[in-house]
């Protein structure tokens, strides 16, 4: 990051050649649609491009980063695409707060690859899982979802977090509790367990 | 409602997936940004975003794409180069770059909807445009630019000189061939004429030339130039009859004019004057006499 941050191409070249069929996999599973998809994935590396001085190693890993812009990227795109609005006339440079939330396992995230993520999903129960993807991938509120699902707005709530805190506990097995202490929390403090 | 602690933990999962209401999280955002209390509920749940992305099977985007996103990186590279040239205080710093990028023509960018974004946000920490370089680079476009100016109106004026070389000609090759008829006419045997004299006092004069055919040909001098619709229009009369228009012209500032007429009615003792009229569609004399003569046959 810090060579794309220095203006070199070649930085931007390794995390292409990193991290695009992720990014694709991602803009393609929010969009459902190719043109689309690669229109988002060419907008997130230039905006990983063009804000790379503002990305803060100490927030989290570029993998999480690039996700990030890419679903936040995705989910506006189809917003946008659903309200008739021609793509990259508005098109917002910077992320939401909740967005660019920090990796906290960079551990974890070396020794998992993405079939064991995969497992670690399969294992929620299906209304928690339901609702997280909804939210994660449809970009859909919780008050959205519980339309959607004919479900109460508190048990949306309630599953959403039931959900994330499963799946963390699933990703970080027994790992977590030890390596989350270190690394910063996004406003700054210091986590704690 | 005022967003507390205990708020932002219960809207916690809401907020790290987006999916707030959008007043909630501005609260929540808010809320963290001034509140001195940890609330690390954010950061456990929020790490689990990306591996959610991750989750996903890996799928191969065409390979045209990775050569677009890097022909797009260097074109808004040259971008902001050439932005920070023209600029005497770069207001953004510009990347130090060790080689030149490709220039952006050179690079064939798949068009897309969302890949034209201003530069913005760009904070690297490294090299800026020399302010002297700056300084060169815009005293070399000003005199590039006045250069070419100069050069614009130079050809503009040599455009406007050949025009006016142009019309000139024009105008003299119309006057030689109006004299070639006048004396074609005048050498022939049948040919009558009038000395066209002024009537108003000026300097007007001229010739007319009549064939016994009715053909008329009539040169003046010394006219002054007419304005808006105003002609010059000739009228014969035979015998003091009722005057009969046979022709007009306009007069430009070289006092010239010229008639050429068919099937004028000839007589004894034709009449042949002319009147300065305010407009061609008189049908009798008008303005004032300018110049007359008499034809006798």
């Amino acid at each position: 990051m810090r060579q794309v941050a220095a203006g070199e191409i070649g930085g931007l070249e390794t995390i292409y050649d990193r991290y695009h069929t992720m990014a694709y996999a991602l803009a393609l599973r929010i969009t459902a649609e190719t043109g689309l998809a690669e229109d988002v994935v060419q907008d997130s590396f230039l905006g990983l491009w063009r804000n790379a001085g503002r990305y803060a190693e100490a927030k989290g890993s570029v993998r999480g980063w690039l996700l990030a812009i890419v679903r936040h990227r995705a989910i506006d795109a189809m917003r946008r695409q659903r309200a008739g609005i021609v793509l990259g006339e508005d098109a917002d440079e910077t992320l939401p707060a909740s967005l660019t939330l920090p990796d906290i396992w960079p551990e974890v995230a070396g020794r998992l690859d993405a079939e064991q993520v995969r497992v670690a999903l399969t294992v929620l129960p299906p209304a928690q899982r339901e609702v997280i993807e909804l939210a994660y991938f449809d970009g859909l509120t919780q008050r959205e979802i519980a339309d959607q699902t004919h479900a109460p707005l508190g048990t949306v709530k309630s599953r959403m977090r039931l959900g994330l805190v499963a799946l963390r506990e699933q990703l970080v097995a027994g790992d977590y509790a030890t390596d989350r202490a270190a690394v910063p929390s996004s406003n700054g403090k210091k986590g704690v367990a | 409602m005022a967003m507390t602690c205990d708020r932002v933990r219960e809207y916690a999962p809401g907020y790290v997936l987006g999916a707030l209401d959008t007043d909630d999280m501005i609260a929540v955002n808010d809320h963290l940004a001034a509140c001195t209390k940890p609330h690390p509920e954010i950061d456990d749940l929020g790490g689990v975003l990306p591996y959610l992305g991750e989750s996903l099977e890996p799928v191969e985007p065409p390979a045209w794409l990775r050569q677009s996103v890097l022909a797009a990186a260097r074109a808004d590279l040259v971008s902001r180069r050439r932005a920070a040239r023209v600029s005497e205080v770069p207001a953004e710093p510009v990347p130090a770059v060790a080689a030149v990028a490709a220039p952006v023509a050179a690079v064939a960018v798949r068009p897309t909807a969302l890949s034209v974004v201003a530069g913005q946000g760009w904070q690297p920490e490294t090299d800026v445009i020399p302010l002297a370089r700056a300084r060169f680079s815009r005293q070399h476009r000003i005199v590039t630019w006045t250069t070419r100016v100069a050069a614009a109106v130079a050809v503009v004026v040599l455009a406007g000189y050949a025009l006016v070389l142009q019309g000139d000609l024009a105008k003299a090759q119309k006057i030689h061939q109006e004299d070639t008829n006048i004396n074609y006419v005048l050498t022939q045997p049948d040919t009558r004429t009038a000395v066209m004299v002024a009537t108003d006092g000026s300097k007007a004069s001229g010739l007319a030339a009549l064939r016994p055919s009715g053909n008329v040909i009539l040169r003046l001098y010394d006219l002054t130039p007419t304005t808006g619709d105003q002609i010059y229009g000739v009228w014969v009369s035979s015998n003091n009859g009722t005057p009969t228009k046979v022709g007009s012209f306009p007069v430009d500032d070289s006092g010239t004019g010229y008639l050429e007429v068919d099937n004028v009615p000839t007589s004894a003792n034709l009449w042949i004057f002319v009147c300065k009229e305010p407009n061609a569609n008189v049908t009798k004399p008008t303005g004032p006499m300018i110049v007359s003569g008499t034809v006798s046959l």
